[in-house]
């Protein structure tokens, strides 16, 4: 059977996009009302895929998306490394889906922060429900936006590995990119890369 | 999870990913594709792996919901008339 390599983003798609983004940074602090529009719109795109495929809380989108606009404009004004801001954004909107959760009164004890995951008996993070509901039109949104069958494997993760595929696969994060924003080394995203991805692939298989 | 690998197919997996993201040189990409040649469940491993790359790069690409994006659009206009004008 024969096999070829996929089209691989990374890392080149990924410096592209990082100096893209630098760019639009750049040009938004220069005063550049159009760029900052733009990039306004990129931070508040990624605190809604960050909110609704790593964190599993469709509740908290807007609210996070809020958080990602606001500190986006002010860091902007006082930006002194340009090829810094994505991996800023990232942290920063995974601290929020964070904080957010924190503030909610009555938390239920299944919710799990993205760092820790369960931990099951090898040692490895084990899958942790997330919360699903939301508001019956938000859900018909998400039904529309990301297949279903994506959104319940990914559910099947653990949230440190969900939040790794996220990043590298979807959102095209390079691997130190990756590294910077969970606080691990590259070797390690790598290697929940490979675990992640065939855990995904198992869990697609079920759904 | 646990396939029930022997030492060929353990390898093949352990490189697997290397090999999705273009990681490795020729003659260990030659030989996870001999392998698979030979091997049926790795090449479908291969092939499913590739598949569930791809639709995570693809929703990854895909554009936020029209009403979400409009809310955030109407974000943006709030906040810049709010705060301090920047140059058009």
């Amino acid at each position: 059977m024969s096999v070829t390599k996929l089209e691989n983003p990374n890392p080149s798609a990924s410096e592209t996009d990082r100096a893209g983004y630098a760019r639009l940074v750049t040009a938004a602090a220069g005063g550049d009302r159009d760029a900052m529009e733009r990039l306004l719109m990129r931070a508040q795109e990624v605190a809604y895929r960050f909110s609704l495929l790593v964190c599993g809380h469709p509740q908290d989108a807007e609210d996070v998306m809020q958080d990602a606009l606001l500190k986006t404009y002010r860091y902007v004004s006082r930006i002194k490394e340009p090829e810094a801001f994505r991996t800023w954004l990232y942290t920063t909107v995974q601290n929020a889906c964070r904080m957010k959760r924190r503030r909610h009164v009555g938390e239920p004890a299944h919710l799990t922060s993205i760092e820790q995951g369960a931990t099951g008996g090898d040692g490895e993070p084990g899958p942790v429900e997330v919360e699903g509901h939301s508001r019956p039109a938000d859900q018909l949104l998400i039904d529309s936006w990301v297949s279903g069958r994506l959104r319940q494997a990914l559910k099947a993760l653990p949230p440190s590995y969900r939040m790794i595929v996220v990043l590298r696969e979807m959102e095209g994060l390079s691997t130190r990119e990756v590294a910077n924003v969970a606080g691990i080394s590259e070797a390690n995203v790598k290697t929940r890369l490979h675990r992640a991805r065939v855990m995904l692939r198992h869990a697609m298989e079920g759904v | 999870m646990n396939m029930d690998v022997n030492p060929e197919c353990g390898a093949m997996l352990a490189g697997i990913s290397a090999y999705l993201d273009g990681d490795l040189d020729a003659t260990a990409c030659d030989a996870i594709e001999r392998h698979c040649r030979d091997c049926s469940r790795c090449a479908t491993l291969v092939d499913g792996l590739r598949e569930t790359i791809g639709l995570c790069r693809e929703a990854g690409s895909a554009p936020l919901p029209e009403p979400v994006r409009q809310r955030a659009k109407a974000s943006i206009e709030r906040l810049l008339a709010c705060e301090n004008p920047i140059r058009s």
